[in-house]
């Protein structure tokens, strides 16, 4: 919440020349529709844009904004830009980045680098943020125990027969 | 090996207090959530310890089991899991394992015989439990059952280190399972075998505990000979 109301992420685009983050977003309480676009000075080749993401959300006019979009998006439309710089076409740099920045139940992640598997974490963090039960939210039980083997009636993984 | 470069705990030793110590590790693929379960269960309530020298971390937490006081450090790896085998100073002394894998990704349950393997290499008998992480994103996962665990006489746990489901019963379980190994007691055993009577009277797929004599039972009561 800001003194303006709260806002509601509608879609969010990069425009590449110059370097720039699109979205539009409703106010809430009004319905109406805004675009805000978002000049990216900071992001050159070499970059890191994990580093480049979290001070775009400290910024202090656009980052209230920002910070509403899941942060593997962001990331990944700022890889975007940044293989633009690099030369990639669009194609090749789409096909990489949804590569990257999505998890395949079948890949083995104990192959990647540190880069490589720190952007597949940021897409984990999505649910995991999301479920998450904390200290101070009022659910938080610190020892919740459940049990599951009475009711684990529809039977064998299929992850077993294979 | 030798871990005597006075940077790791020697967990042979009394402490100087005279509390047991003992060392729980975790085991298993890339972002299973190793570290996510670890900060789950201790909360703010650690003292994290860096072991420079093999880009280890032990959080070290106390705890009190009836009436003594016991010390323990929980290992965490800083990512070496990427190279699918860990230093082996990760293993050296270690009284329980946590074997992790991902309910929401399948390549992380097909690579629990690898970690396994590796584990038995260097700690032959120790207690390992089996945990099924990130049951959040999708609960109906918990209606199936996974032959994995009861075919090598683990038992096993549902959790999820987001929202916390069952994460303080699976290590309160493992210090119990530690202590108990290194005070060379066979309780530990004979509670797996309890938790494997009771999958039994429950009417569950079996897969070979229904036989006594079969291969697995046996190899559950030997500990040792489970490779
Ligand atoms: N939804 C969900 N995500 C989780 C859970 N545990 C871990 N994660 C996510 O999975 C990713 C890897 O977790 P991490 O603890 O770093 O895994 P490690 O490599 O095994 O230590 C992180 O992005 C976490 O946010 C969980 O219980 N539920
Ligand atoms: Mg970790």
């Amino acid at each position: 919440m800001d003194e303006k109301g709260d806002v509601t992420l509608q879609k969010c685009g990069v425009r590449f020349k110059p370097p720039t983050l699109v979205i539009v977003y409703a106010h809430n309480d009004t319905g109406k529709l805004r675009k805000r676009s978002m000049p990216v000075r900071l992001l050159k080749q070499e970059s890191k844009v994990s580093q480049v993401a979290e001070e775009l959300c400290q910024h202090p006019k656009h980052g209230m904004y920002l910070k509403k979009i899941p942060l593997w998006q962001l990331e990944k439309m700022l890889c975007l830009m940044q293989n633009k710089l690099k030369g990639l076409s669009l194609d090749e740099s789409l096909e990489a980045t949804t590569q990257e920045y999505s998890i395949n139940a079948n890949e083995d992640l104990n192959k990647l680098d540190d880069e490589a598997l720190e952007k597949k974490k940021t897409v984990m963090s999505e649910s995991f943020e999301k479920n998450r039960k904390k200290p101070g939210d009022l659910d938080y039980v610190y020892d919740i125990e459940v049990d599951f083997n009475s009711v684990n009636a529809s039977g064998q993984s299929e992850w077993d027969s294979d | 090996m030798s871990m005597a470069d006075g940077k790791s705990p020697d967990y042979d030793q009394e402490s100087k207090s005279g509390d047991t110590t003992v060392k729980v590790i975790c085991l298993g693929d890339s972002a299973v959530g190793k570290s996510k379960l670890v900060e789950r269960f201790l909360m703010d309530n650690y003292q994290p310890q860096q072991l420079s020298t093999y880009a280890l971390t032990l959080f070290r937490y106390h705890t009190k089991l009836n009436e003594d006081n016991v010390c323990v450090d929980f290992w965490d790896t800083a990512g070496q899991e990427r190279f699918s085998n860990m230093h082996p100073s990760y293993y050296h002394q270690a009284h329980a394992c946590i074997l992790v894998f991902d309910v929401s990704r399948k390549v992380t349950y097909k690579n629990l015989p690898m970690w396994l393997k590796e584990l038995r290499d260097y700690r032959p008998e120790i207690p390992c439990l089996c945990a099924a992480n990130k049951i959040d994103v999708d609960y109906k996962i918990t209606q199936k059952s996974f032959n994995f665990a009861k075919k090598q006489g683990m038992p096993f746990y549902f959790v999820s280190a987001s929202d916390g489901t069952n994460v303080v019963k699976l290590f309160r379980d493992a210090i119990n399972a530690a202590v108990s190994y290194k005070n060379n007691s066979t309780d530990y055993m004979d509670e797996v075998m309890r938790e494997l009577e009771t999958f039994n009277s429950m009417g569950l797929t079996d897969s070979g505990f229904d036989t006594p004599d079969g291969a697995e039972n046996k190899s559950i009561t030997d500990g040792p000979s489970i490779s």
